[in-house]
């Protein structure tokens, strides 16, 4: 079986991926770590496929662009969807295409087809300028776009054991099957979907700087979802599993022990359902990184993009509380001494992990958030650098720029943002034995937060009870209410590396249009004290 | 301008090309062409602007039960043959789907239209003129526009080897705008959506975020609590295209739905909401338009879900249809929810004390068995007072049960198309009026502007 197979391999994958976090814990400031344990195995550009970029380039700067990028991008993806003993999906699907960026004065231009043909690529790369020129007659910008050095041969594959490609169906569809069949035998379980997502995609850049850089993308997502049904129909109860998604191979997946996982989630969908309801009022929290990530997520990552605090997306996904730039870099506190945030796109598993982004710049790690202190935005591209320069850290673009696919504009993307453990190796029973009256959140639930980042609501998959320092009962329908300063604020000790796991999204939405982005926030298991609980129900 | 897009002649050949390939007991072909295009602004600037064309066919074929699919975007005859082979190969190797059922037959489609020229031929120009004309409005306010077009133009396809062929050509477009005063202190939102260009009216939309935005101006405190809530046509849709897929038979049966019945069973037949709330949807609906088809094949024509309050219909998939022994419906393609004449004024003036909501942010589910969702304010929020608004307030964190909601409708005004989903992309169309609602439920304040 697959599985078993891939049980033996985990640990080769352990190894391999430690490359990426030997250079994190160094600090070192570029992925070099990751970089050099995959250039001998990663592939090389497509000969075709660079010369169709490269006369991309040539029609670009010959209609008058006066820097140009083009990314010719091949996604593979597969899905495989099961309800209990049944498929009710299979698909696979493959898209191609090239996507040119002219810049023109000071004005972008996009174009992009899936017609790969010489004729239908020079003309989406003149298209592209024509956009640009057209913008910068009507509403000229004086944007400058910061250097980057030339990377002339830049190759880089997702650390990974075994391809999710290369796996058979079967095999796939036998550990779903396996995962509902383990989830029925829980009395009062009706309902039970799980799904494999894999992903693999070819992305390769060439810039009019003279860079020319290929890189492949490796992506596996499991999901389990198990429906609880009282008798009379009165109520129903899902339990969520919380594998997140990883750069990884299918060595993920197997590695993960689906069907005994799927037994816990169905107990506790049947344990939601007579679970007695949380009452409100204040409560410390210990939050689990499965469901932790997400509040790292939406609550420091998202406020710290500097395209908010600019304004750029004042219209969708908003601006942040931590502007103006000059007011909060370096002043700003939003947590005790022992926060650190690194941003990083360096990191081993990480979803936002890779060798450059979409403009050339290599993987960089550096850290946002300083024993508590606000010291560096993230997300910055090359068009953002001379705004912010005189008061960060940043002389350079971090690379930060990325575009969903060949269809979609890079712009500025979250990478990955992790939430350090502590130093001493603190335990998860250590941090509950911390807490007198208290609540024990795992996995994400329903999320929501206002559009400067201010004000949020989480729930989550489970909740116990925690009375002088143990897990008691289990709670349902609480999620808890918070102001994102004194929240984390409020947050009293942090466990250990021993804790640390990542969780992430490949569906983080921003940008119109709107794009998908896939991202990563690890962290330690965590306390926090006197925090509002409402009932959601 | 040629309409973007494959044509009717275009769509059969690639189709009856593929089908020509296929070996499988069943075997479907759905395509989607066109051209994306937008133009984005933040920071009273042109920040991006792009066009994008793709065509993208999905192949599903079946053994017996053994069903799969493959979407590609590589047209040449070498990789389609490639892609349904692979199809076939994929659909042997899957499990049974024991829920399968042969593809239809050919069917007859009402011409619906829905591919506006207006919107088909608008240019980069076009884009950029409306956008600096709303640029240089924002600039001589003194203040910060962000916004952005949206315009898609194409056609979609189905063929299936039992003979069925259907095809649809349509445009949309949205248009939305964000002006901010330059210290962060105000914010004010507008926007159109409708899928002929001629609707959207550039200049009404400056005029209102900047409108908004000035109101909103020195907003002060409002206890959170349960207020009498006049919802604008954005908020009302913001909201409603969020239950659209509420109204599914198989899991009101199943017990997990606002529409299941205690002991079993639907509340197909019984009032579920006030009796002024009546929902419908139509593909013919003007500037509303959509394929008079599903995703298989099926036709889908005007239908009633709530009328007078009362549950009239669940959407039954064919499966499920066969099982409950029913005929099938498709689901809900737009969301048309009646009104009055009554204006968004004749609608604050019915308030002595409660709040106006312009529109909503960052909207999820709660529980989906009370359909209860939660979600802030923005860009315009303001308490009323003896029929007039008499300032402007914070926004707040809304925790509220759609039903319940839905049940304590007071007042109905003008429907009209509005842009419902968060990102400013046009969606399935959504027409609804500003609603006066009794009771609803601002849980905690948002600092956020």
């Amino acid at each position: 079986m697959a599985d078993d197979q891939a049980g033996v391999n985990r640990r080769e994958f352990v190894k391999l991926a430690a490359g990426g976090a030997v250079a994190v814990a160094a600090g070192l400031s570029s992925a070099d770590g990751v970089v050099e344990a995959q250039r001998r195995t990663a592939p090389g550009p497509d000969a075709a496929e660079r010369d169709l970029a490269l006369l991309a380039l040539d029609a670009a700067r010959s209609a008058g662009a006066v820097y140009a990028d083009a990314r010719v991008i091949r996604v593979l993806s597969e899905s495989i969807n099961t309800r209990e003993r049944q498929i009710t999906n299979v698909t696979k699907s493959e898209s191609y295409g090239i996507g040119v960026r002219a810049f023109v004065g000071g004005s972008w231009g996009f174009a992009a087809t899936s017609a790969l043909t010489r004729d239908a690529v020079a003309t989406a790369a003149r298209d592209a300028v024509a956009i640009a020129r057209a913008n910068d007659r009507v509403a000229p910008s004086a944007t400058r776009l910061a250097p980057v050095p030339k990377v002339p041969d830049g190759r880089w594959i997702t650390p990974h054991v075994l391809d999710p490609f290369a796996v058979a169906l079967e095999s796939k569809a036998q550990l779903l099957f396996r995962i509902n069949e383990e989830a029925l035998k829980v009395k009062g379980v009706r309902f039970v979907t799980s799904s494999a997502d894999a992903l693999k995609e070819s992305r390769l850049l060439a810039t009019t700087d003279g860079s020319l850089i290929q890189q492949t993308f490796i992506r596996v997502s499991p999901n389990i979802n198990v429906t609880a049904v009282a008798a009379d129909n009165s109520d129903s109860q899902t339990r969520s599993g919380s594998e997140g998604p990883m750069g990884a191979g299918w060595e993920y997946v197997t590695g993960l022990e689906l069907p005994a996982r799927a037994t816990r989630y169905a107990s506790e969908a049947v344990a939601k359902l007579s679970a007695p309801a949380v009452e409100p009022g204040a409560y410390d929290l210990v939050l689990h990184p499965s469901h932790l990530w997400l509040t790292v997520h939406e609550s420091i990552a998202h406020p710290s993009e500097l395209d908010r605090a600019l304004g750029y997306e004042a219209n969708y996904a908003g601006t942040t509380f931590l502007a103006p730039p000059e007011k909060v870099l370096g002043k700003f506190r939003l947590g005790q001494s022992l926060m650190t945030f690194v941003a990083n796109r360096t990191e081993a598993g990480g979803n936002a992990t890779v060798g450059w982004d979409d403009e050339g710049v290599p993987a960089t790690s550096y850290p946002i958030v300083d024993k508590g202190l606000f010291v560096s935005y993230q997300s910055a591209t090359r068009e953002m650098i001379d705004a912010v320069a005189p008061l960060s850290s940043y002389k350079k673009a971090p690379g930060h720029a990325y575009g969903q696919s060949w269809a979609s504009i890079p712009f500025p993307r979250m990478p990955n943002v992790s939430l350090q453990p502590a130093a001493r190796n603190i335990s998860e029973e250590e941090v509950l034995a911390a807490t007198d009256r208290g609540i024990f959140i795992e996995g994400d639930g329903s999320y929501s937060i206002d559009q400067q980042r201010y004000n949020f609501q989480f729930g989550g998959q489970t909740f116990w009870e925690v009375r002088k320092g143990k897990k008691t009962r289990m709670l349902r329908d609480v999620a808890y209410v918070a102001r994102t300063p004194d929240f984390w604020n409020s947050m009293a000790m942090i466990g250990g590396r021993e804790t640390y796991q990542l969780g992430g999204a490949l569906s983080d939405a921003k940008g119109q249009p709107m794009q998908l982005n896939s991202v990563s926030h690890g962290c330690p298991v965590a306390l926090f004290r006197n925090v509002t609980v409402i009932r959601t129900a | 301008m040629p309409p973007k897009g494959l044509s009717r002649d275009e769509m059969k050949s690639l189709t009856d090309r593929v089908l020509s390939y296929a070996m499988a007991d069943q075997t479907r072909v759905n395509v989607s062409s066109g051209v994306s295009a937008f133009t984005r602004t933040a920071m009273n600037r042109v920040t991006t602007s792009g066009s994008t064309t793709d065509v993208v066919v999905r192949i599903t074929s079946a053994f017996g039960r053994r069903v799969a699919a493959i979407e590609t975007n590589r047209l040449d005859a070498a990789s389609l043959e490639k892609a349904v082979r692979d199809t076939e190969a994929l659909a042997r190797l899957s499990p049974e789907n024991p829920e399968y059922l042969p593809e239809p037959g050919p069917q007859a489609y009402r011409d619906v239209g829905g591919y506006y020229a207006s919107t088909g031929d608008l240019t980069t120009e076009d884009r950029g003129r409306a956008a600096s004309l709303v640029l240089e409005r924002s600039k001589a306010a003194r203040t910060v526009a962000a916004g952005y077009i949206d315009v898609s133009a194409g056609s979609r396809a189905i063929a299936n080897s039992n003979g069925l062929f259907a095809y649809h050509a349509a445009t949309s477009v949205a248009s939305t705008l964000t002006v901010r005063t330059p210290d962060g202190s105000s914010s004010g939102w507008a926007g159109d959506e409708g899928a002929d260009w001629t609707t959207i009216e550039s200049d009404r939309i400056a005029a209102d975020a900047l409108a908004k935005c000035e109101a909103w101006r020195g907003k002060t405190a409002l206890e959170p609590g349960t207020y009498e809530t006049v919802l604008e046509p954005t908020a009302v849709g913001m909201l409603m295209s969020r239950i659209m897929g509420a109204f599914d038979a198989r899991s009101a049966d199943e017990g997990r739905s606002y529409f299941s019945k205690r002991g079993g069973g639907t509340l197909l037949g019984e009032k579920v909401f006030d009796e002024r709330v009546t929902i419908t949807s139509d593909p013919g609906f003007a500037n509303g338009e959509t394929a008079p088809f599903t995703g298989s094949g099926e036709p889908t024509g005007p239908d009633t879900w709530v009328e007078n309050g009362v549950l009239r219909n669940l959407f039954y998939s064919r499966y499920w249809a066969q099982r409950q022994k029913v005929a099938s419906k498709p689901g809900m393609a737009n969301f048309v929810m009646q009104g009055t004449d009554a204006s968004l004024d004749d609608l604050i003036a019915s308030v002595k004390r409660g709040v106006l909501i312009s529109r909503f942010w960052y909207i999820r589910a709660l529980n989906p068995r009370a359909l209860t969702l939660t979600g802030l304010t923005r860009d315009g929020t303001f308490l009323i007072e003896n029929g007039r608004i008499s300032r402007p307030i914070t926004n707040f964190r809304f925790n509220q049960s759609m039903g319940d909601l839905l049940k304590s409708v007071e007042m109905a005004g003008r429907p009209t198309r509005v842009c419902a989903s968060e990102n400013s992309s046009a969606g399935p169309p959504v027409i609804v009026p500003p609603l006066k609602v009794r009771a609803f439920n601002l849980a905690s304040v948002s600092d956020a502007i």
